[in-house]
């Protein structure tokens, strides 16, 4: 499987603290979940390697740490990243309404301009949610941004979030073949963003 | 041959029954079978469909090529005449000449044809009895296959373009001869002359009455005044902005008019040794066309190309420079005279250098002369100078757009990774490449490099901040030389910042505890509770109304050591580093433990900052969330509240931490980022950079600049640039890719400098014809269009002649250079200047008839004779047909 993998994609995880970054990532990579998950400090990564579409992608994922201190540090690694997950606690509505500043510096800090950018919902599991979903949509929405919901600890929608991204980061040309062919389309920009309103999941 | 052998392999199995010859026909038949059964290529960019295949003969090889004009070329294939030469045809407006045999097609008007060759360049086939075997196969192939083509073996020298050939439609058979000499006789200048040599040929037994005759005549212009001198000595502060672009000489080699004749009489016209109606005024049209010098120096392209000659030179600037950088004194180098901290006046600085000048002109030659020197660093770093220069960020004005050759031009380069045009980097490659061209190569290239380093040196040593580098952390979004001077300039500014200055905060925060404690006296008493080791430092300010869950005290947010800032290639170096760890939970822990030095010095600033404090304490600053309130009050009126469940996990490397931290405030801290090591790291990186590691920092940028001066040229351009938006997206893409390139890939930046240079000589073509011929820039669509056919390399039609603008001002530059040439003349042929007129350069006679040959009773059938004198060749060339019938 190793000779076949096309290429190898860098995909970032913000968002606040405590929202389940890493207990996103420990589900997707190790298919576990642990409640006792530690705070990461500064950053941390995983991979896998993952089949989309008989497409076979080695993710390397960096996980940070969403705490405030540590945003002078974080940021130089959302270096070339091709996708970047930006997750809130359902269950809690500030870490929905920090999105905004999430959004910014990914805009700031990212190198590629044109990084797939996906928002998720994740505790969908707890009881009392803060976030409904079509809030949730009405931000991506806006912010031209791929939307999913999840909950780490029931395993639900993650597989799918990771795979929707990788989906859309090999159909954006120029984002991951680096400029080796020369498909890219300069004034394809335009489309890139059109296409990008629409491709909401409702995967729950 | 045989009927029955219609299998070609059997003639390799038995020679005894066919000779080499009839292999020879055998294999021509298969191929051009082979031909008609292809598909045609229905998408072919050029306008010839060209298939060839190799024969063998006599142990001689040949090529064996089909030429077929694609079927768009030719509009007339509806109806196609009876026979290829009646084809309506004399002088083409095209020019064909890329490949060889399509001068047939110049000549005969021929459509398809079939061109027997010797492969190679050199050989030729001038024995005559070769020639007559390879034209009776011929003959023989195009009888039995009654293929209507005309087929061609050429003979003599290949550069002489010699054919001979032979076609066969219904009954009639075409001879196609022609003649090549160096000079003809003098009784075939004229056309009386050439019609009699007609006639004679043809030697039909009837007389020849019906002659149609066509006329050209070239008249050539050659010397172009120079029209861009580009003077290298004199520098101007305006011409630093752009990369230079252009020609140094004119492009044009030979500007051609033809005066055109079609279809005359021969008894309506007279052209003898003593008489001749063919003189330029008087022909019925005008063509013109231009031809282009090969191998131009175009300046832009230069520019790149004198980089990619450097690319692999692994020499250090101090190889290159020799004794020149090492036996230096600080107090010798002109930049520190420059850059004084006191900012000097130029009359002072021009003092200075001049002083030093004698002792350093011996060791100097191929350097750069001071004057040059100090005007290229008041570029590079216009707050040395009190006035003259060009601040960064300045807007230059701009005119309106001509033409939008990229749509949202600002949003796409603003995609490239390299820098803004206001910074130094930016002007820093375009002085590079100014010395590279023309201030003296490598050498000049490299002590512009060495005094920039040295400046920058400068600069670091006695604080003087960095002109037109942000000061702000080094943007990823840059060129990887940006980013190194962002990083010296953040170095630079937490050096100059007072020491004092970074601390008072402090001082501050512990004022401002007095007059709290002069509220409340309890406050005081808890005061004296501190000892004196215990004394809290380091404050920045109070956190919202929080207290210390412990004491009761303000919760105050320390003074924390400034972030590390580091560059793209540090940052490639730790998240390798990281990577290398691999992904397990070992390697997980790992890295915390190497991420949290951070973290570390926080926690000691906290401790200095807030004597008494629990991590508690430290969580509800550090990370709130993982502070879960409750409603219940303490003792301080606050709300009470635990730690989040992952943070009361046992072996949490957060307890962990705080239990091993010691109350230190952030400046006597160990450095998370020491300025004064960066900043002497990245002037060691610049320093030692190899001419070949200097390129690769600057091509990104240079790229970039040259295509924004390729661009900023086709906008203002009085014309368009033929598919200027497909060839300016492609640019952008290369340079797009080229600034993202972690290692500088040679293969695309030669690309990039083909294309670019390319266009940059079509716009110079352009702009140079406009000048020449259009000089008053009136505004046309057709002389514009007339400009871009004759850079495409087309024959365009004057229409109106010399009454039209363009063809007044060519009759004008005619006329000019008659006067030139003329000058030397005595006074009174002067006088008589307007009767004097050009000499053609080559004559082109075409004529035709129809007449009835070998016999009395045979049909009529075309002959056909193309005569073209010029200065150093003679040529006939003649296509004689005949009835077959009855003979």
């Amino acid at each position: 499987m190793e000779e076949n993998i096309l290429t190898t994609l860098k995909i970032l995880i913000i968002g606040e603290s405590g929202v389940g970054k890493s207990s996103l990532l420990l589900r997707f990579t190790q298919d576990n979940f642990d409640p006792e998950q530690t705070l990461t400090i500064g950053v941390d990564f995983k991979t896998k390697i993952l089949n989309v579409d008989d497409n076979i992608v080695k993710l390397a994922i960096w996980d940070t740490a969403g705490q405030e201190r540590f945003r002078t540090l974080t940021p130089s690694y959302y270096r070339d990243a091709q996708g970047a997950i930006l997750v809130f606690d359902v269950s809690n509505y500030s870490t929905f309404t920090r999105l905004g500043n999430w959004l910014d510096e990914l805009d700031i800090y990212s190198t590629k301009n044109n990084i797939i950018k996906m928002i998720v919902g994740n505790k969908i599991d707890v009881q009392h949610r803060e976030v409904s979903r079509e809030e949730g949509f009405a931000f991506a929405r806006r912010y031209q941004t791929l939307y999913i919901e999840t909950s780490a600890k029931t395993k639900d929608g993650v597989q799918s979030a990771f795979e929707e991204l990788v989906r859309k980061i090999i159909q954006t040309p120029g984002l991951w073949d680096s400029f080796q062919n020369d498909n890219i389309h300069v004034g394809g920009n335009d489309q890139r963003n059109k296409s990008g309103c629409t491709s909401y999941c409702t995967l729950t | 041959m045989n009927e029955e052998i219609d299998d070609s392999e059997f003639y390799h199995e038995d020679f005894t029954t066919a000779s080499s010859w009839e292999i020879l026909v055998a294999n021509m038949e298969e191929i051009v079978h082979q031909w008609k059964s292809d598909k045609q290529h229905e998408k072919t960019p050029s306008s010839w469909d060209i298939k060839s295949e190799k024969l063998i003969y006599m142990d001689h090889n040949f090529d064996f090529t089909l030429y077929k004009r694609t079927a768009k070329e030719c509009s007339m294939s509806e109806n196609k005449p009876k026979h290829v030469l009646e084809e309506y045809y004399d002088f083409t407006l095209e020019n064909s000449n890329s490949q060889d045999a399509l001068c047939l097609f110049d000549w005969y008007g021929l459509n398809e044809f079939i061109v027997c060759s010797t492969a190679g360049r050199i050989e030729a086939t001038n024995n005559e009895s070769k020639t007559k075997i390879l034209l009776s196969a011929l003959t023989v192939l195009v009888n039995n296959m009654n293929l209507d083509i005309p087929a061609f073996v050429q003979i003599q020298e290949k550069w002489q373009k010699v054919y001979c050939g032979v076609y066969c439609s219904n009954g009639i058979r075409t001879n196609f001869d022609i003649v090549h000499l160096k000079r003809g006789p003098h009784y075939c200048q004229n056309l009386t002359g050439l019609l009699q040599l007609f006639k004679s040929k043809i030697c039909s037994p009837c007389s020849i009455e019906n002659i149609t005759v066509s006329c050209k005549l070239t008249y050539q212009l050659q010397e172009f005044e120079n029209f861009c001198n580009v003077s290298k000595d004199i520098i101007n502060l305006g011409s630093l902005f752009k990369l230079p672009l252009g020609l140094t000489t004119s492009p044009v080699k030979t500007l051609s008019l033809h005066a055109v004749w079609s279809c005359l009489s021969e008894h309506s016209v007279i052209d003898s040794d003593s008489q001749t109606d063919f003189v330029l005024m008087r022909a019925q049209q005008w063509h013109c066309n231009v031809e282009f010098e090969d191998n131009l120096l175009c300046l832009l392209g230069d520019c790149l190309s004198e980089y990619l000659s450097i690319l692999n030179n692994h020499n250090t600037i101090y190889d290159i420079l020799g004794d020149y950088a090492t036996s230096n004194t600080p107090e010798m180098n002109p930049l520190d005279v420059l850059t004084e901290p006191a900012v000097p006046t130029i009359s002072s600085l021009i003092g200075k250098a001049t002083k030093f000048r004698p002792k350093r002109r011996r060791q100097r030659y191929a350097l750069i002369p001071d004057e040059t020197l100090v005007t290229l660093l008041y570029f590079l770093f216009p707050d040395a100078a009190e006035s003259g220069t060009v601040p960064y960020g300045v807007q230059i004005e701009h005119l309106p757009r001509k033409y939008t050759i990229i749509n949202n031009r600002d949003e796409e380069l603003n995609n490239i990774k390299t820098c803004n045009q206001e910074s130094l980097v930016w002007r820093l490659s375009l002085v590079l490449s100014l010395c590279l061209q023309n201030f003296g190569g490598l050498k000049a290239f490299c002590h512009l490099w060495y005094e920039f380093v040295q400046e920058m040196r400068y600069r670091w040593e006695n604080g003087i901040p960095i002109p037109g580098v942000s000061n702000k952390m080094p943007d990823l979004r840059t060129c990887l030389l940006n980013q190194k001077l962002q990083l010296l300039n953040c170095c630079l500014d937490r050096k100059i910042a007072p020491e004092t200055q970074k601390f008072a905060s402090a001082e501050n925060s512990e004022d401002e505890e007095f007059f709290d404690a002069t509220d409340d006296l309890d406050e005081e008493k808890r005061k004296e509770k501190y000892s004196l080791w215990d004394k809290p430092v380091g404050r920045l300010a109070k956190f919202n109304d929080l207290k210390l869950i412990k004491t009761g005290d303000p919760l105050y947010i320390p003074c924390t050591q400034d972030p590390v800032l580091k560059t793209e290639d540090q940052l490639d170096e730790d998240a390798d580093m990281l990577l290398k760890l691999g992904s397990d939970n070992e390697a997980s822990e790992l890295r915390a433990r190497i991420m949290s030095a951070s973290l570390l010095s926080d926690m000691e600033s906290f401790k200095a900052a807030n004597p008494g404090a629990i991590l508690e304490d430290f969580i509800r600053w550090y990370s709130p969330r993982d502070w879960i309130e409750e409603e219940e009050l303490d003792e301080y009126g606050q709300k009470k509240g635990s730690l989040s469940d992952r943070m009361k996990l046992d072996n949490n490397i957060w307890v962990e931490m705080w239990e091993n931290s010691r109350p230190v405030p952030a400046h006597r801290q160990k450095r998370l980022f020491d300025e004064t090591t960066e900043a002497e790291k990245v002037l060691q990186f610049l320093d030692l950079r190899t001419v070949s590691q200097i390129v690769e920092l600057v091509i990104p940028v240079l790229s970039h600049a040259s295509l924004e001066r390729v661009l900023d040229e086709m906008e203002y351009f009085p014309m368009e640039i033929p598919h200027s938006q497909t060839r300016a997206i492609s640019l952008l893409k290369h340079v797009q890719a080229i600034s993202r390139d972690s290692k500088c890939d040679i293969k695309r930046f030669e690309i990039f400098m083909q294309e670019i240079t390319a266009l940059e000589l079509q716009i110079s073509q352009i702009s140079f014809l406009q000048s020449t011929l259009n000089p008053e820039n009136i505004e046309d669509e057709q002389i514009n269009n007339m400009i871009v056919a004759f850079v495409l390399g087309r024959n365009v039609n004057i229409e109106n002649k010399e009454r039209s603008i363009i063809g007044a001002r060519i009759m004008e530059l005619f006329k000019l250079h008659t006067q030139k040439t003329f000058n030397m003349a005595p006074n009174e042929l002067r006088d008589r200047f307007d009767q004097i007129h050009p000499v053609p350069a080559q004559k082109e006679f075409v004529l035709r008839t129809d007449c009835i040959r070998p016999n009395l009773h045979s049909c009529q059938s075309p002959q056909f004779l193309r005569a073209i004198l010029g200065r150093n060749e003679f040529r006939l060339i003649g296509a004689f047909s005949e009835d077959t019938s009855f003979f």
